[in-house]
């Protein structure tokens, strides 16, 4: 629970009172105009534990690269937010002025976040690392983190973290539909999916390819469990958010139906300059030219923006675009 | 004209680091405190080259060829699978094994021109900085001239390690070096300015990421069409061999060059030069090869003492047999995944660098 760090005790005593007296009164009401009072609150359970959270939180800082996505698909205004993590794909969050910047998590400016004076502040994933310092320098502010946690399901990890924004900025409906979506996605997928050709994920970053994982690996490991794809490398990762060097050789050894990738470089901005393309070093090679993949041109590339989002809304778009690709071959 | 003087002029630089008198200012700066063996001490060995014993290099030749054999034969794919098997001998195999002689003799040799140049066992291109200074070049010109292209790039980044190794020397020489370790701590110290000045521009590109991955060292995206210009250091390597008494005397200092008839000023910016091109091509190509340089001439010079134009073709099979060591290590423990060169070779590095430290303390 977040409210157990550096909160004084008085402190915590006196908001749970005026909480009760809120709730009191917001439950004397007929629950209408309940949504628009941020005196009310729901208790979600976050990576941490529960947390009491004010309901539609008049100013919201968030870090977690998940939440952009919905966040700006419901018109919630930021206060603060990693710009330098958020590439093109959010403008309303990175061209507004009026929005703090936080920066990315590797020089975090955390103080931009005090700034801000947030009621809410959504941290973890990439920004795991400041938590306790977020706790402390915003005494005013709920921290929560609800970024999937590791070693469960990527799938259901997703829709719980949809799931609680919806509890938190009065949006359950909507968020239903995305999860919705998300499920009929892997179901179209899956249905595609023929259930015997070999896949495997893999990561490109200045000129190198990496292996992801089936289950844990960055970006395309997910998708194994959720379509029951058959791995054309079991292997486990030993760095699984930046991959496992692997030579060529090792792909055309194992040679799969199909190659998944996530090219790393394509994220930002601009196309980066020296940046050798995913498509380049795979569909191009020379070793691996043989391979199944590549010889039936069965090399899906996720979306660039992908290493920046890897929302639910960026998973379902990767569920179609599998589902499409394996509907084709 | 410098070619055959080589125990002469070892004998000449007895003299000149015994002389305490006002040293020219030309001269590179070895402090009189420092103990005899920090130099690149001429020692007694070196005033009589060892009688040549042939077989012991034909033998030398014989294991790094096996090693290379090995390098050619250890992979993933099956090459002895068909028709395809082969041609993927040619495409990765081969290639790979090129790009380790070239990467190990370049970095290794130039290691030693350094360690010459600076007068300091210590020395190579990442004690030096260089290295760094070729890894700011080439973020440079990825960010400001992203159409250049690899021999843009390579240019670029060798043009960065020559002012690096050109600063490192001139610093160097402005100051009083109480013991041989102030200079390797100066190039790292410089190093870690350089490194930082990219990190900071590659945070605010937000290509930290891919810095990283450029510059970690490792042969494992080698494959045909990719590391043909590693023979640019093919040239280098010759040229140390060539120049290597020039530069042995250049290394005694101006005085004892100049004495002997070499043009001291030209050796030490051809040197640096060679050395520059070696770092800014080998890290375009491949890479960081931490330690590289530095280990493979120590190990040399503790077997057979320090004389430089015979130890050249063993400070080439030296790094050869030490880079394609490592990177089998890296492609074998972890089948079919690899482990960077750099990370096997730090690992080695950083252990014989320590120990020779140690030596250095108990000598």
């Amino acid at each position: 629970m977040s409210i157990r760090h550096a909160r004084p005790a008085a402190f915590a005593a006196l908001t749970l009172g005026a909480a009760l007296a809120l709730s009191g009164c917001a439950a004397g009401d007929s629950g209408d105009d309940a949504e628009s009072t941020s005196a009310s609150t729901v208790t979600i359970t976050d990576n941490h534990g529960e947390v009491e959270v004010p309901v539609n939180p008049e100013k919201v800082v968030a870090l977690d690269n998940h939440v952009f996505e919905t966040l700006s698909e419901w018109e919630i205004p930021l206060a603060a937010a990693p710009k330098g993590l958020m590439g093109d794909n959010w403008p309303e969050y990175t061209d507004d002025e009026a929005v703090g910047d936080v920066g990315t998590h590797r020089e975090p400016d955390l103080e931009a976040v005090v700034a801000a004076q947030p009621d809410l502040i959504i941290g973890g994933y990439r920004f795991g690392d400041s938590y306790d310092d977020l706790v402390e320098q915003n005494p005013d502010a709920v921290v929560i983190e609800i970024a999937p946690r590791e070693g469960e399901d990527a799938v259901a990890e997703l829709k719980r973290e949809t799931e609680i924004l919806g509890q938190i900025f009065a949006h359950e409906d909507e968020a239903e539909q995305i999860n919705a979506g998300l499920d009929e996605s892997i179901a179209a997928a899956k249905e595609a999916y023929n259930g015997e050709d070999t896949v495997m994920g893999l990561l490109t970053s200045g000129g190198k390819i990496e292996f992801a994982a089936p289950v844990t690996g960055r970006a395309v490991g997910p998708v194994f469990p959720a379509l029951d794809l058959v791995p054309a490398l079991d292997r486990e990762a030993e760095d699984t958010s930046h991959g496992d060097d692997i030579s060529v050789e090792a792909i055309a050894d194992a040679n799969p139906d199909w190659i998944v990738v996530l090219d790393r470089d394509a994220s930002f901005t601009e196309p980066e300059p020296g940046f050798v393309p995913a498509e380049e070093l795979i569909s191009g090679s020379e070793a691996l030219k043989q391979t199944t993949a590549v010889k039936e041109g069965q090399v899906v590339y996720l979306d660039p923006s992908f290493y920046l989002t890897e929302d639910i809304q960026a998973y379902t778009h990767l569920f179609d675009q599998l589902q499409e690709a394996f509907s084709a071959a | 004209m410098s070619r055959d003087h080589g125990s002469a002029v070892h004998r000449s630089a007895d003299g000149a680091s015994t002389d305490s008198g006002g040293r020219p200012a030309g001269r590179l700066p070895v402090s009189d405190d420092v103990p005899p063996e920090a130099v690149p001490e001429p020692d007694i060995a070196a005033h009589h080259p060892r009688r040549p014993r042939p077989w012991r290099l034909v033998v030398a030749v014989v294991v790094v060829l096996l090693l290379l054999v090995a390098s050619l034969l250890v992979g993933v794919y099956d090459i002895t699978d068909g028709e395809f098997g082969a041609e993927m001998f040619w495409i990765t195999r081969v290639p790979r094994t090129l790009a380790l002689v070239l990467a190990g003799a370049a970095m290794a040799t130039s290691g030693l021109v350094m360690q010459m140049l600076t007068q300091n066992r210590f020395v190579d291109a990442t004690t030096s900085g260089t290295t760094e200074w070729a890894a700011l070049g080439l973020l440079l010109t990825t960010l400001l001239a992203p159409a250049v292209g690899l021999v843009g790039r390579m240019v670029v980044s060798s043009v960065f390690a020559f002012v690096g190794a050109m600063a490192f020397l001139l610093i160097l020489r402005r100051i009083v070096i109480r013991t041989t370790l102030v200079v390797p701590l100066i190039g790292i110290m410089l190093g870690a300015v350089v490194s930082a000045v990219t990190t900071f521009l590659a945070a605010q590109f937000n290509l930290l990421q891919m810095v990283s991955t450029w510059f970690m060292g490792s042969f494992t995206p080698v494959v045909r069409g990719n590391y043909e210009v590693l023979w640019i250091v093919a040239v280098v390597t010759v040229l140390v061999f060539i120049s290597a008494d020039r530069i042995t005397v250049a290394g005694l200092g101006k005085d004892v060059a100049t004495s002997v008839g070499v043009k001291y000023e030209t050796v030490l910016i051809a040197g640096t030069a060679l050395v520059a091109v070696a770092a800014g091509v080998t890290t375009v190509v491949v890479g960081f090869l931490p330690f590289l340089g530095l280990v493979v001439p120590n190990i040399v010079a503790m077997v057979r003492g320090d004389h430089v134009r015979s130890n050249l073709p063993w400070v080439c099979l030296g790094g050869i047999a030490l880079v394609t060591v490592c990177d089998l290590i890296g492609r074998t423990i972890r089948m079919p995944f690899e482990i960077p060169v750099s990370m096997v070779l730090g690992l080695v590095g950083a252990t014989v660098f320590v120990s020779l430290l140690l030596r250095q303390r108990r000598g």
